[in-house]
């Protein structure tokens, strides 16, 4: 099953590192000083602005993986374990709507 | 010893899940731990699969792989913490030590490790307890001889992600801990976005007036604690206003 | 009509015919070989239609834009790929000094490989998939948000500021899209019934009494939310805005070059055309059609597909990026969840075999009844969403215009009395 996948991501590696060294050129310029300006240390002023939508993610792809196997069962759900679906949905929802109103999703 | 081919891909499975933990207890890289812990993830994964779980394979990849990674990296680098000096933790084998009892403790009594215990062998504490009996103490056996009852309608075909599916929000089954899982996560959202959130420049302010006003009152408390109570002032005696207005009266 | 019909089942029966032959002496052998060559052929077809995709695009984006387009390369430029091929294999391959050898040289490589990887559960024809997992659907979007990690390496191990700056933005980008994606499969799923990509094709078709009916007719919502977030997700024009030239230089590949920018190009057009794959299977019925062959039917309708990215591409300005966060924290994802919920209500009212309702009662409608009240449903939610949000906009804009005039009245009377 997944070993097609293996298999695959085998050939990718193999062909794309038999592609790469073809570039021994220009020894010259190995040290070469390339990108833009580095000035100072490689850090940038994280914002938490990234962590903040992160932490929604993970809360909506939980939410996410436990719906799918519901869904597979959907046709076979009696109306009190519908019920029960909504209310899961609902209840993220209303997380959603926090994270709204207290401005987490703003801002990028 | 013959190998089947389940075998040599879980020990390669195995090998890469240890191998990548313990790079991700020892390294000071902090980056690099994060990405082996990202491999042992994929390595976990790969269990599933070789236990005819896909399912959980690909949750396992979407979840940890897609979202906690990220957000593991993304605190690391809000902490700042591959610039700073990373110190040796002083108390690792000891801790380590500790960590190793108490798996072996969990792999007796839920795992598949088994022994037995005879007190009566015991050097000292046997002379106290002369007639106590061996027993066997872990490989207990979970009851996996019964079919749970599903009560699926006979409308979708029964692999086992419908019957996963339908056992979070069957009333019989697990739909208590379904919604509770999804309180559970409200909560810690609301909590963190609560923590969090930008504040504008005036509730800044007004935090830290807030903080000032609090000190100041503690400060003010502790100094009243330490000064003895003001002595109240002496009590007149009866007649002693009235004379004195009196007497200023009469002058 | 069979030997075309059929064409691939012929070309793939008689291949592994020969390798079982050969290696008859192992059926495991035989198997690993057969799945070896299954793969390269999807590598190869991968590869192959990156080329003409990249030609394609800069063709129509040129038309759109009043231009030609590539035309030196061989007659009309069709040697283009080719030649951008043969740049980027002899370009030399810089190195920044600092950065981490291992996460810089392993992230492209990452990345093309995992967008490859979705390939492997597409169902080019009836019985040609590269592995048929129950899962399907579920397995091409983790393999999506797995290949996330992967950007932050590449920021990260060119210790580069600016890279590191763009990969971030660009996983906040990605992983926000994925939730709409995530949120509007679902309704697909309730309705086929399983996750397999096969089985959600065979609900679309007439094949074992169903009707056959596309779902981008019964969940036209679903439909346009996940092409927007696809094309979101593979941060392409209107939402490249982290790669563009003008903005942060590239973003976080902006210290590759040669062939591991090849890589990261290719993954970007892979992961467009696996969209798009997935799209036509998911809703217009992948390889289900009267009189042409399957396989050709897919690729008309993924082409399709993809010529509406093309022509997005060339039509729409770039979105900021506060803008793009807002359309879908604040517009997709709620829309998404309240259409789930109406979904839901509505498919446990509506049904459409008597077994199900025997089961878990409701009514019983024609399944062209049932895709006809899941329409209506559908778009007067989008429509309705659609509407709420423009009052919203409309009144802040307004609230804006108000602010700025008044404003615009002080400093007209101040600069009257001064």
């Amino acid at each position: 099953m997944i070993v097609t996948a293996a298999l695959l991501m085998g050939v990718t590696l193999i062909a794309a590192s038999l592609l790469r060294p073809k570039k021994p050129s220009k020894a010259k310029l190995e040290t070469y000083e390339c990108g833009m300006e580095t000035v100072g240390d490689t850090w940038v002023q994280f914002r938490v602005q990234y962590y903040v939508l992160a932490l929604v993610f993970v809360v909506f792809d939980i939410e996410a993986v436990l719906l799918f196997p519901i869904a597979v069962a959907f046709n076979a759900l009696p109306w009190l374990a519908v019920i029960n679906l909504i209310l899961f949905i609902l209840i993220l929802l209303i997380a959603l709507l926090y994270a709204w109103r207290k401005g987490a999703l703003d801002w990028e | 010893m013959a190998l089947t081919l389940q075998q040599v891909i879980f020990l390669a499975l195995a090998v890469v899940v240890i191998g990548a933990a313990l790079f991700v207890v020892t390294t000071r890289n902090l980056f690099r731990a994060a990405l082996m812990l990202v491999l042992s993830f994929f390595a976990v994964a790969g269990f599933y699969v070789l236990l005819d779980a896909g399912l959980f394979a690909v949750a396992q990849i979407l979840i940890y792989i897609g979202a906690i990674s990220i957000l593991i990296i993304f605190s690391v680098m809000l902490t700042r913490g591959m610039q700073a000096m990373i110190p040796r933790n002083s108390q690792a084998f000891w801790s380590a030590v500790v960590v190793a009892i108490i798996f072996a403790m969990l792999l007796l009594l839920l795992g598949p490790l088994r022994t037995t215990v005879n007190v009566a062998a015991w050097p000292i504490i046997g002379s106290i307890f002369p007639n106590a009996t061996p027993r066997e103490l872990g490989a207990v056996p979970w009851a996996y001889a019964v079919e749970p009852a599903t009560g699926l309608p006979a409308v979708v075909p029964e692999t086992y992600i419908a019957t996963f599916g339908f056992s979070l929000v069957d009333i019989n089954q697990y739909v208590l801990p379904f919604l509770l899982v999804a309180l559970l996560v409200d909560i810690a959202l609301s909590g963190a976005v609560h923590i969090a959130r930008q504040r504008r420049p005036i509730e800044v302010i007004q935090e830290r007036q807030d903080i000032a006003a609090e000190d100041a009152a503690e400060a003010e408390a502790i100094r009243n604690a330490q000064q003895p109570a003001p002595v109240p002032a002496p009590a007149l005696p009866e007649g002693a206003v009235a004379a004195a207005t009196s007497a200023a009266n009469e002058h | 009509m069979n030997p075309i019909n059929d064409l691939l089942n012929i070309i793939g029966g008689f291949i592994a015919g020969i390798i079982n032959s050969i290696f008859s002496f192992s059926p495991f052998l035989a198997d690993a070989i057969t799945m070896g060559l299954a793969a390269i052929i999807l590598c190869t077809f991968a590869a192959l239609s990156f080329m003409g995709l990249t030609y394609a695009e800069r063709k129509v984006v040129a038309r759109i834009q009043d231009r030609v387009g590539p035309n030196q390369a061989g007659p009309l430029g069709l040697l283009q790929p080719i030649a951008d091929g043969i740049k980027m294999f002899t370009k030399e391959d810089t190195t920044p000094a600092a950065a981490d050898r291992w996460v810089y040289n392993l992230a492209p490589l990452v990345i093309a490989v995992f967008a490859l990887t979705t390939y492997a559960v597409l169902p080019f024809a009836p019985g040609v998939v590269g592995t048929n997992l129950n899962i399907g659907v579920f397995y091409v979007l983790a393999i999506g948000s797995g290949s996330i990690v992967a950007i932050i390496m590449a920021g990260w191990g060119s210790n580069n500021k600016y890279a590191l700056l763009g990969a971030f933005r660009t996983v906040a980008q990605l992983v926000g899209y994925e939730v709409p994606m995530l949120l509007n499969v679902l309704p697909v799923v309730m309705l086929a019934g399983s996750m397999g990509l096969i089985d959600i094709i065979d609900h679309q078709t007439l094949a074992n009494g169903n009707a056959g009916i596309p779902f981008l007719l019964f969940f036209p919502l679903s439909a346009v939310v996940f092409l927007i977030s696809g094309i979101a997700e593979t941060a392409r024009s209107p939402f490249d805005l982290l790669e563009a030239e003008s903005e942060i230089v590239a973003g976080f590949h902006v210290e590759y070059s040669g062939m591991k920018f090849a890589l990261f190009f290719l993954g970007e057009y892979v992961n467009a055309l696996a969209v798009a794959f997935v799209f036509s299977t998911l809703f217009l019925g992948g390889f289900a059609g009267p009189i042409l062959p399957p396989y050709i039917w897919l690729l008309l309708k993924a082409g399709a597909v993809f010529t509406i990215f093309m022509w997005l591409r060339g039509t729409l300005p770039r979105v900021r990026i506060d803008q793009m966060h807002n359309l879908n924290w604040k517009f997709f994802v709620p829309l998404s969840i309240v259409h789930l919920i109406l979904v839901i209500i509505l498919l446990k009212v509506f049904v459409t075999s008597p077994a199900q309702q025997a089961a878990t009662g409701g009514i019983l409608v024609d399944a062209w009844v049932q895709a006809a009240i899941m329409f209506v449903a559908s778009a007067l939610t989008l429509i309705a969403g659609l509407g709420l949000a423009a009052r919203r906009a409309r009144i802040s804009r307004l609230a804006e215009e108000d602010v700025l005039a008044r404003r615009r009245a002080e400093n007209m009377a101040t600069a009257g009395a001064a």
